[in-house]
């Protein structure tokens, strides 16, 4: 990978590299009020089956979002004021297109259905790009959300595994450029970096970053854990089912089966899985208003304070968490507790109609609060 | 997230055309750790299990989960459904045929992973002294082995049940361990309560036989997932397990202090048994027979080997209709409980040559003591229990009174009196109260709850026992366990104290002592005037102990039977004594250890041959 010519590549300082990482973050995070949002409309103790793959795909974005701010951590990143998760273009306007750039879909909040669930594995579609070729694909459009760094602003990446690789060569590059200059590009304090024992599930892939090596690892996982399967397959590097193929479960009532000592000649073709069938009810979910905005509640209503208080509650959940990225990695579990609340708020949104709307209950915002103007 | 083969359960035919290397009963701690280390090793296992297969999937074990958040009545089998072929114990006569002088109570759990599915999840090891009672003190019995011997399986255990705690304070109540060690994960952190409790109590001394003890907490090691340490393995840290179901979706989170650990840990970061079982099927060597239960041990007369298990297979669990069936293997392992175990064991009409099986039946009675705090301390959040007192787990008054570990329960009085259900009735029913001052009182009563649980020592006792009766059979015609139980005054003079320490720490605290034992009670008795009720621990063990002669125990070091050298008792069954240690860690050291000794004996039967492809019989 290194031997790629450099002007091919997007990244060549470190403050570009910094701004990707930031990027990044907004990334992971762009879809987590997706996936939130239509796992809290399935209607409690139902669709187990599918709120558990899609619970377990959004606590890997989560797991993503901390990998990443281990990298932005080890090459000198820093958490300034209302930036980087606190920014107020850090969480998207649903709908949105991916901050990837990418425009022949977009990304909004549903309640769990058919077309939801589609749309879920358009983000974790795969694309592959040759060494040589730069990773941006023309395009011609003016609604874009991220802007790639001093460069071509009508270029888009077309995947999110695309887009970490092209963060990877700028990585490979720079840190190449460093040595050669007698410098460290990884002079972040190891103590910011946030450790295994801060796990969000049964599995612990959290890794510090401190060097090109585990840089890289870290961004690896990411990858492999968005889209991993490579020709045709459907697991990742791990052997585990890669998310697409997970959420494609869910739509095929069926479960894959992966055979982890043989993978390649023994687990189930792509579209085809074998494994144990389960029930998906599609009717089990709460009605809620698609992109529910602020405007939707009326006036003194008790589902616009509720949906306030959701907003609130969510603004200091991102805030613990860059808390906890910027030098307070002890934390992060607490922070991570505040999803409880969280969970309990959207479901009191979804469990109430909205007044003058039958039919259409409420559901969350995700805004972060803005400080009042005084 | 693991996906798995599918799980090769069969059927009766498959089990009787099949030689196994090992044939297990029972799916609990003890099975699935023997099962799992010889299928990993190339052996092939027959595992019979009781119940209906169900839990081992997602909906399965939700459905655990809701049913218990159903049921009215709390107790440590209400998420599990009731089987009336397989009856699991809750209560006093339900299933135990008690003939006194005390009764014995308590309750198992008989589902896929056994009771693990409803403990708590506390794992202290035994000290030293544990293992040399009678040596040391004059009391009990010794153990024919030494804590040297077990040590580097308790190791094992550790790693296998994913223990968190703090070994530094361990090694402060004499709990010994190899250099360097650390627990897989870091210790839960100790509970508000916990604090408030410790920060007025620590360092009080009491008196007992002349000696000054000082009370210290300390926390408990406890098998669920809590922070990983990045010291464990020389540096190479822990990776928490979750449990790994049929289906691709692995599911065991951190501790969230969800306070229901017994029955039922709603998120899984509690370990039960399916977490080793899931490893023994990924092997693909084991077979599981469900609704196949044991009555029979058949053994050849002239060289005492044991031919076959005689189990019923039943269709429906609401029908008493079974057919027989057969299942043969080179080794045998009983691995359901002690009560369970003695109870096949009796009506296989083994020989018997100690006369001990089902004698020195164990467990660890409570006795609990409750109060309210001056101030609301936040009781319901948190595990059950995260710390204690282990002060009185060793000292020379064990030449006269059994040694106890204290409890703080997170949990409140539930235990005790079955709160918050009475607080709710009385608010509602007696004071009339809703909305936010119902909220309120219930607050102020329940928040405010301590419950203090003391766990004693029993000693191995001859006439403690489990026997059976053609009288008493259950719906499939097999045996139900008769209990003979008593508490030795070894024991009672212990219960009576922890009332004494319980009235120290309330007075310290300035909590209002609601203690009270009821006369009626069944578990009610009387010493030096004093009227005390004891709880049963569920800690069943000692029925078929290991000893060094066929004279003197059942199973020798390596939980063989000294009558039938192919089979293995494994389980608290054959501990010689129980110390003041929750029995499941040291249950799981010990399948270790005999799964070790199968491996060689196996190895040394057929070391050319690969057992995998035994041709079919």
């Amino acid at each position: 990978m290194t031997t790629i010519a450099n002007d091919l590549r997007l990244i060549k300082t470190v403050d570009n590299l910094k701004n990707y990482l930031i990027a990044a973050m907004k990334i992971e995070h762009a879809t987590i009020p997706p996936y939130m949002t239509a796992l809290y409309s399935i209607k409690p103790g139902t669709n187990l089956e599918a709120f558990h793959i899609i619970r377990g795909v959004a606590v890997e974005e989560m797991l993503h979002l901390t990998l990443v701010a281990n990298v932005y951590n080890a090459v000198g990143g820093t958490f300034e004021p209302n930036t980087a998760l606190l920014a107020p273009d850090f969480i998207p306007k649903y709908p949105s297109y991916l901050p990837t750039g990418s425009t022949d879909f977009q990304v909004g909040l549903g309640k769990f259905s058919q077309e939801t669930v589609e749309t879920f594995r358009k983000i974790e579609r795969s694309q592959h790009v040759k060494e040589d070729e730069p990773l941006v694909a023309s395009r011609a459009l003016e609604e874009y959300l991220f802007d790639i760094i001093g460069y071509q602003p009508n270029r888009s990446f077309y995947t999110i595994g695309l887009f970490y690789t092209e963060i990877i060569r700028g990585l490979f590059a720079l840190d190449k450029e460093y040595q050669q200059k007698g410098e460290n590009l990884f002079c972040g304090d190891p103590k910011r970096q946030i450790t295994p024992e801060y796990y969000y599930n049964g599995g612990g892939d959290i890794i510090p970053v401190t060097d090109i090596d585990s840089a890289i690892r870290a961004l690896t996982v990411i990858q492999e854990q968005g889209e991993g399967s490579t020709n045709d397959r459907i697991f990742d590097a791990e052997r585990e089912l890669a998310h697409d193929y997970r959420f494609q479960q869910i739509l095929l009532g069926q479960y894959y089966v992966i055979d982890k000592d043989d993978p390649t000649t023994k687990s189930d073709q792509p579209n085809q899985p074998t494994g144990k069938h389960f029930t998906v009810d599609w009717d089990s979910v709460y009605p809620i208003k698609e992109n529910a905005a602020l405007s939707d509640y009326p006036d003194g209503s008790e589902v616009r304070q509720a949906a306030l208080d959701f907003q609130s509650a969510y603004s200091e959940f991102l805030t613990k968490i860059q808390y906890s990225f910027d030098g307070h990695p002890e934390h992060l579990i607490p922070a991570v507790g505040g999803m409880f609340r969280l969970k309990e708020q959207a479901n009191t949104l979804m469990r109430n109609p909205i007044p003058g709307t039958p039919g259409v209950n409420a559901a969350p915002i995700f805004r972060i609060d803005q400080p009042s103007l005084s | 997230m693991s996906l798995n083969r599918e799980v090769i359960n069969v059927d009766c035919e498959t089990v009787f055309n099949t030689l196994y290397d090992a044939v297990i009963v029972g799916t609990g701690v003890a099975g699935a750790i023997v099962a799992k280390e010889l299928s990993q090793q190339g052996k092939r296992v027959l595992i019979l299990e009781a119940t209906v297969e169900k839990d081992f999937t997602l909906a399965g074990f939700q459905s655990y989960v809701e049913t218990f958040y159903g049921a009215v009545e709390k107790n440590p089998n209400s998420p599990y459904p009731t089987n009336p072929n397989v009856q699991s114990p809750t209560n006093y006569q339900d299933y135990f045929v008690e003939q006194g002088p005390m009764t014995l109570s308590g309750s198992y759990t008989r589902v896929l992973g056994g009771t693990t599915l409803h403990w708590e999840a506390k794992t202290p090891r035994m000290l030293r002294e544990d293992f040399k009672l009678y040596k040391t003190y004059g009391q009990g019995l010794d153990w024919p082995i030494s804590y040297d011997d077990i040590e580097p399986y308790y190791r094992k255990a550790e790693y296998e049940l994913g223990v968190c705690g703090d070994v530094d304070e361990q090694k402060k109540l004499g709990v010994e361990f190899a250099p360097g060690y650390v627990f897989p994960m870091k210790k839960l952190p100790p509970s508000y309560l916990d604090q408030k409790v410790s920060e007025k109590v620590e360092g009080t001394q009491v008196k007992l036989y002349d000696q000054d003890y000082t009370i210290r907490f300390s926390t408990f090691p406890q098998a669920r997932n809590g922070e990983p340490n990045p010291d464990y393995d020389h540096g190479n840290g822990f990776v928490p397990h979750g449990v790994t179901t049929v289906h691709p979706v692995q599911y065991g989170e951190r501790c969230q202090g969800n306070a229901n650990c017994v029955p039922i840990c709603p998120v899984q970061a509690k370990y039960d048994a399916r977490r080793t079982l899931g490893k023994a099927f990924e092997t693909g060597r084991v077979h599981v027979l469900y609704q196949a239960v044991a009555y029979k041990v058949e053994h050849n007369s002239e060289n005492g080997h044991v031919t076959a298990i005689h189990y019923k297979h039943y269709k429906n669990q609401n029908s008493g209709e079974y057919t027989i069936g057969t299942a043969r293997g080179t080794l045998y392992v009983l691995a359901t409980n002690a009560i369970e175990n003695a109870r096949l064991l009796l009506g296989s009409e083994l020989l018997n040559t100690s006369g001990m099986i089902g004698r020195h039946l164990m467990d660890h009675p409570f006795t609990l003591a409750w109060a309210l705090m001056p101030e609301v301390t936040g009781t319901m959040r948190g595990p059950l229990v995260t710390s204690g007192i282990g002060t009185f787990r060793k000292g020379k008054f064990r030449r006269n009174q059994s040694a106890f570990a204290v409890d703080i329960h997170n949990d409140g009085w539930g235990w005790a009196t079955g709160s918050p259900k009475g607080e709710l009735e009385d608010a509602v029913d007696n004071k009339h109260k809703y909305g936010q001052e119902l909220r309120q009182t219930l607050i102020s009563r329940v928040s405010r709850q301590l419950l203090l649980a003391f766990m004693c020592e029993l000693l191995p006792e001859y006439s403690n026992r489990v026997t059976i009766d053609p009288n008493y059979k259950d719906k499939l015609g097999n045996y139900r366990p008769v209990i003979n139980f008593n508490l030795p005054d070894y024991s009672r003079r212990t219960l009576a104290y922890t009332r004494k320490v319980s009235r120290v720490i309330f007075e310290r605290l300035g909590a209002e002592d609601f203690t009270h034992y009821d006369s009626r009670d069944p578990a009610y008795f009387v010493f030096e005037n004093e009227g005390y009720v004891y709880k049963g621990g569920n800690h069943f063990s000692g029925t078929h102990i290991m000893g060094t002669t066929n004279k003197n125990s059942v199973v020798d070091t390596y939980l063989r039977c000294w009558d039938h050298q192919n089979l293995f008792l494994v389980g608290a069954g054959s501990m010689p004594t129980i110390g003041s240690s929750n029995t499941t860690l040291t249950i799981a050291a010990l399948s270790f250890r005999v799964a070790e000794e199968m491996l060689r004996e196996l190895n040394s039967i057929s070391p050319n041959l690969q057992p995998a492809t035994l041709p079919a019989r």
